[in-house]
């Protein structure tokens, strides 16, 4: 059973994360900068002396596909990497993953990963 | 075949409407012109027949003193020009979320800058005092009409070494990037422009300044500043970046780190050249006279092999390690070349100014590794640039002085060691009495509290976190409502 685990963090805490799943044996990662708002909503900036809001604050989002029995132990560890215990520190979720195939060898399910 | 005859272009209604159109708007003009002519003809006519016939009661005094002030004039744009130099290199060389915070700094540099010299900066440091400070022309009160005797108009002077203070006091932020709280920043500037640099600045330009002092016929000499500006500015700017520690989460390369990379090569590279080119004001301008063309010629090509043999020999220099021709290091080798000819630039011929670059490109490299090694983080160079090889600028003088002009005379033209220890003593007293009073000045700054932003800010970014926007696409579709 294969299950991917998408991580929305803080963009300067991927560095710490990237370095705390390495070391708990993920070989493989998937980034990419997307913008979010949650509870917090967006924010204000300023250009000329007036104020405008951005509804849509970047962060970074992390997809690793894994082994189901190791869910819940990557997740405690994306999140204790990623917290800094101020507002907008993101979320964490896992979804089932049917399928798993590795391009260069054709290999499949568990193999893959 | 579909060109249009003349006659089809007629017969075309727009085409008509808009010959009309132009005609008319050529006749308005031709009649304003006209009209010009008949009302200010005899003005216009009367001032031409002035430059065809010059007054021949003008003194020589009053024709040599206006070229002079022209070409100094001239040189003084071409100097404030290296402001947008710098804040290309400086901005192209840090990370995208501290830009508008570079840029900031290096205007409001410049605006405090130029309000502290003509309060007192330039008092302190071109007024008659003591040996130590001047204390004549504050707020440019009692100011002749040219300064002593260079036959320069007094404003032009003062505009010109201004330009000098304000390069003086932005390199300094260039190795405190990406940390520096704005009120701090404002706090030290105002230490840097207004005293730091005009009073030790005095001990060497002012009139009677103590290392001005002959022993037995020789001084320290500092042609355009290697001294003056650039080791000054790269020691401050030394004592900055270890009073402020490094940037969170910079790995230094002893570490298994590196420099972060610069987020826009292309604004870094044209901001390099731009101050190679501002440089053409800085040394050949400092010759303070248009008259002495054989002197002017001399220091431009100078500064030009200088710059060329810095950029050529840092990047060979650099080569072997990763194998790849690095266009960050060429930058920071051609400016090193262009700060330690900045001293010798008068004294030297061509092929002592190619030893100087080719010196200074290797001083750079060196110098930002061992700053590297320091874990010392200066993300734009400035203290190997302008500190390490202004240091070896200086110095180079009482080397390569050929002894051809004013009688300076280096050990490699017969000169021994007179010029040399001149050099050496003088610029290694500025370089630590810069060290410690800029040290102290940044300490008495972190102890209110404002030199470096809180760790949330810095991890923001500046330009988010103490400018309230961000360097690119702040328009962006993410922006709320009604945007």
């Amino acid at each position: 059973m294969l299950e991917m685990i998408t991580a929305i963090i803080k963009p300067h805490k991927l560095d710490d994360v990237k370095e705390a799943l390495l070391a708990n044996g993920v070989e493989g990662m998937t980034v990419t900068e997307v913008r979010g708002f949650g509870r917090q909503r967006g924010k204000t900036e300023n250009f000329r002396g007036s104020e405008y809001n951005i509804d849509f604050i970047p962060k970074m989002k992390i997809e690793i596909v894994v082994p189901a029995e190791s869910v819940d132990r990557l997740i405690a560890i994306i999140g204790e990497a990623a917290q800094t215990g101020k507002i907008g520190d993101g979320k964490v979720w896992s979804t089932g993953v049917g399928k798993l195939l590795r391009v260069r060898t054709g290999e499949m399910g568990s193999e893959a990963i | 075949m579909n060109s249009i005859t003349l006659k089809e272009r007629l017969r075309d209604k727009d085409r008509r409407r808009f010959f009309f159109a132009f005609l008319g708007g050529k006749a308005i003009g031709l009649l304003v012109a006209g009209l010009a002519i008949v009302g200010f003809g005899p003005w216009l006519i009367g001032s031409a027949a002035h430059a065809v016939a010059p007054n021949a009661d003008v003194p020589i005094g009053d024709v040599v003193n206006a070229t002079n002030t022209a070409w100094v004039m001239v040189a003084t744009f071409l100097v404030f020009f290296m402001q947008a130099g710098f804040m290309m290199l400086e901005a192209g060389f840090a990370r995208t979320r501290e830009v508008v915070n570079v840029l900031q700094e290096c205007i409001v540099d410049t605006c405090l800058c130029a309000l502290l010299f003509w309060a007192f900066g330039f008092a302190f440091m071109f007024g008659v005092g003591n040996s130590f400070i001047g204390h004549e022309f504050f707020f440019l009160n009692g100011a002749p009409s040219t300064y002593g005797s260079t036959g320069i108009g007094f404003m032009a002077f003062f505009l010109f070494q201004f330009a000098f203070a304000d390069t003086c006091s932005t390199i300094t932020s260039g190795a405190m990037v990406g940390r520096t709280g704005f009120k701090g920043d404002l706090l030290y500037s105002i230490g840097v422009s207004g005293f730091i640099y005009p009073i030790f600045g005095h001990w060497i330009w002012g009139p009677g300044g103590f290392l001005q002092t002959a022993h037995g016929g020789v001084w320290m000499r500092d042609f355009a500043g290697s001294t003056v500006v650039h080791t000054i500015g790269g020691i401050v700017a030394l004592a900055g970046s270890m009073a402020l520690g490094p940037r969170l989460g910079r790995k230094f390369k002893r570490d298994g780190g590196g420099l972060p990379p610069g987020h826009d090569l292309t604004i870094a590279a044209i901001g390099g050249v731009i101050l190679w080119f501002g440089w053409y004001g800085f040394n050949p301008g400092s010759t303070l006279s248009a008259l002495d063309f054989e002197g002017i010629g001399r220091v431009a090509t100078n500064t030009t092999l200088a710059a060329a043999a810095g950029g050529l020999v840092a990047m060979a220099w650099v080569y072997p390690r990763f194998k790849k021709w690095d266009m960050g290091i060429t930058i920071n080798g051609f400016l090193g070349g262009l700060v330690a000819i900045t001293c010798p630039c008068y004294w030297v011929n061509p092929f002592g100014s190619v030893v100087i670059g080719a010196v200074a490109g290797i001083v750079v490299v060196l110098g930002i590794d061992f700053i590297e090694h320091m874990r010392i983080d200066d993300p734009i160079g400035a203290v190997a640039v302008h500190g390490f090889a202004g240091i070896w600028g200086t110095w180079s003088l009482g080397l390569f002085a050929t002894g051809q002009w004013n009688d300076v005379k280096g050990l490699f033209w017969g000169g021994g060691f007179k010029q040399l220890w001149a050099q050496v003593w003088g610029n290694t007293l500025v370089v630590i009495v810069t060290f410690v009073v800029s040290y102290a000045l940044f300490k008495a700054v972190a102890l209110t509290k404002t030199l470096r932003v809180s760790e949330e800010g810095e991890l923001e970014g500046l330009d988010i976190h103490e400018h309230g926007s961000p360097a690119y696409h702040p328009e962006s579709a993410f922006m709320g409502k009604g945007y």
